[in-house]
């Protein structure tokens, strides 16, 4: 019993006071104002569905499965969402290992009524065959450190993994047609979840008998304020699930201003839960398209009329003049791609589904339109971009296509013309013709 | 046995970072000498050979130990620790004091103590005392008075501000001369600090926003150098002043 009393941490008369007594002048301990969240990095890991929070110092680790089960007799045509909570006993002395504590229970059920009730995430579109097979999307929450304020740390981390988890596609088929089929990841791409809204858990400490509150309670705080609000709203202002954890009452208005309080918040906590997962789809996605190694000497610049026998700083010219004039750059198109076809200098790959009917892609702004239609046709298309330089250059290529391919991405919003989508296809056709010839 | 015995002169190693298994002196080539080895350093046959990783320090003339900085703290005797009562039981109080066991503060180990005028200390009070003895197996026992009998600083603190710190920051903090961050800060704030050397660091001012910047600075002062110390304690001086 001495060694548990060794272990636990504790606070000392003095900082209950002076907590206390800061608050009395609206300061915090870390210097942030009420309202103020802690810093917040969301990162995401290796395999799909998986997140780290970082909340300050709390640090939430979330992990989403899923697996193909019975449904539920009552609801048949449903998929189901399970939330696991697992306090590590590195994050805090009193976390103890084995079965969960009254805080991990009622962490899971706070986070699981805000996803569940609100029915933010689509639960029927989990279902493959009704009645006899659906998707179980299983959450695991494993806390790494406890720095306060686990409740939102964790409602982040559960809501970036589902954003980011994706479930192999599967089709009924088979002899009896009754049999399913889970696709393969590599075969056919994983689809993602269905989330229609992002409930995101504001976490409020009072004290003061209820006149100071603060947002975001730091551990100390946590200790401190003994009593402890939760609320779950999305960015519409929908009320997802209320938590209110023992100690003494709050008024009423307290929690209308709450709420007031917490719709702010969310819509800021959306934001920047929406950015990260964006930026971690790009970089999944840049790192599929650059798997083909002849992608990085093809996608980069025009071919000019002149070009084949032109310079080549003209080539580096011209894809700095691309996103000023893409007309002329087309116009050249015709001449050039007649002999793309023939052109097979240098090139890695000889094979060549597309040869008759494909053309040599071109400028950078016409590959950005094709970018956004269909990323298969494209990579197939920039293999043939023609080769008709000079292979020492290929380095020089490659170096400012690596620059570029950053900027592919990018490219896709400066406003094109429907013009610019439809030249190319046209020259595929004309190419056709050629070629049956 | 296989060592090398390249930086076998006592001095070469000293002040500097040392893993476990590191040689630090070769006993067969020193001759009728004492040395006193510290925490850190085991004598193996005729090597002394390093066990903790940390920086290797010399107190002249023969005194060698190893200094390293971790959250938790190994008690020594004669080190000045701050410690958080638990319990009071009849004949002493149980410390908390970031180390293995909880202390033992004997409840007579005040200045003018007696079975009368024991002091009454509530579970969360903040000591500052001494170590008197300090082995691994049993409970530490601390003192609120030098062995002189007399009390000094050591007893309650009370007000003010109490965080957690690693040992090579109480350390630091402790130096002479004084710490650059301690120096920056205090020609312009006004504040005292008790800090221990089990890791535990209190600070007092006039008012709330000045032991908040103090407690901050500190807390961020750990891996900085002098001067960046002192850029840093600058600079959030300037914010005070600002608003």
């Amino acid at each position: 019993m001495e060694q548990r009393w060794a272990n636990t941490s504790r606070l000392t008369i003095n900082e209950k006071q002076f907590i206390e007594e800061a608050l009395r002048s609206e300061i915090r301990v870390d210097g942030r104002r009420l309202y103020d969240y802690r810093r917040l990095t969301i990162k995401f890991g290796r395999e799909d569905g998986s997140s780290e929070v970082q909340l300050g110092e709390t640090h939430v680790m979330a992990f989403v499965t899923g697996q193909l089960v019975q449904p539920y007799r009552d609801r048949p045509n449903e998929g189901t969402l399970a939330i696991f909570t697992e306090f590590s006993p590195m994050a805090d002395p009193s976390f103890e290992p084995g079965r969960p504590g009254e805080a991990a229970i009622e962490l899971g059920r706070v986070i699981d009524r805000g996803l569940r009730e609100s029915r933010a995430v689509d639960m029927e579109s989990l279902c493959v065959v009704a009645g006899k097979s659906v998707w179980a999307i299983r959450v695991d929450l494993h806390i790494i450190d406890n720095g306060g304020n686990l409740i939102d740390a964790a409602n982040i981390a559960a809501l970036a993994a589902l954003s980011t988890f994706r479930r192999p596609e599967c089709s009924v088929g088979g002899d009896d047609s009754q049999e399913i089929i889970v696709h393969d990841p590599e075969a056919r791409d994983p689809i993602p979840l269905t989330i229609h809204h992002f409930p995101i858990a504001v976490t409020f400490a009072f004290f003061h008998e209820g006149i100071t509150l603060v947002i975001d309670p730091h551990y100390k705080e946590e200790t401190v304020s003994g009593v402890r609000m939760t609320v779950t709203v999305n960015s519409n202002g929908d009320v997802c699930a209320i938590q209110k954890a023992g100690g003494e009452g709050i008024l009423s208005g307290d929690v209308m201003r709450c709420l007031r309080i917490a719709s702010l918040k969310a819509s800021e906590m959306t934001t920047k839960i929406k950015e990260a997962v964006e930026t971690y789809n790009a970089e999944v996605a840049l790192k599929k398209v650059k798997r083909h190694p002849s992608l990085i000497a093809q996608k980069f610049t025009v071919p000019d009329v002149e070009m084949k026998e032109a310079s080549f700083q003209k080539t580096k010219k011209l894809s700095a003049d691309m996103e000023n004039s893409p007309n002329q750059t087309s116009t050249s198109l015709t001449t050039t791609k007649d002999r793309d076809t023939n052109a097979s200098i240098g090139r890695p790959l000889n094979w060549d589904p597309y040869s008759s009917s494909a053309p040599a892609i071109v400028s950078s702004s016409t590959l950005s339109e094709l970018v956004g239609t269909s990323k298969e046709a494209n990579e197939d298309q920039m293999m043939q971009t023609d080769e008709e330089y000079d292979p020492n250059l290929k380095e020089d290529q490659i170096a400012s296509a690596t620059g570029v391919s950053s900027g592919i991405h990018k490219q896709n919003s400066p406003p094109k013309s429907l013009k610019d989508a439809v030249k190319p296809k046209h020259k595929r056709k004309k190419n056709a013709e050629r070629g049956a010839r | 046995m296989d060592v090398d015995t390249g930086n076998m002169t006592p001095t070469n190693l000293v002040d500097k970072v040392v893993v476990p298994g590191d040689v630090v002196l070769d006993l067969t080539k020193m001759e009728n000498q004492t040395i006193k080895l510290g925490s850190g350093l085991c004598q193996d046959c005729d090597y002394i050979s390093v066990m903790q990783a940390g920086k290797l320090r010399l107190s002249k003339p023969n005194k060698y130990w190893v200094e390293s900085s971790q959250k938790r703290y190994v008690p020594s005797s004669e080190d000045t620790v701050l410690g958080i009562v638990v319990e009071h039981r009849s004949d002493n109080f149980l410390v908390d004091i970031k180390a293995p066991n909880l202390a033992f503060l004997p409840v007579l180990a005040f200045e003018g103590g007696t079975r009368r005028n024991i002091p009454k200390f509530e579970t969360g009070t903040l000591i500052y005392a001494r170590v008197v003895k300090a082995n691994g197996i049993m409970n530490p026992e601390l003192s609120c008075t030098y062995a002189s009998g007399k009390a000094a600083e050591f007893g309650q603190l009370k007000n003010g501000y109490t965080f957690e710190t690693s040992t090579g920051l109480a350390r630091m903090l402790l130096s002479s001369p004084t710490c650059p961050v301690l120096e920056a800060l205090g020609k312009k704030i006004s504040f005292e600090t008790a800090v221990g050397l089990n890791g535990r660091v209190w600070v007092n001012a006039s008012s709330p926003d000045d032991v908040i910047l103090v407690s901050n600075a500190i807390m961020r002062s750990e891996f900085l150098s002098g001067t960046q110390q002192r850029i840093m304690a600058e600079k959030l001086l300037e914010r005070l002043e600002k608003s």
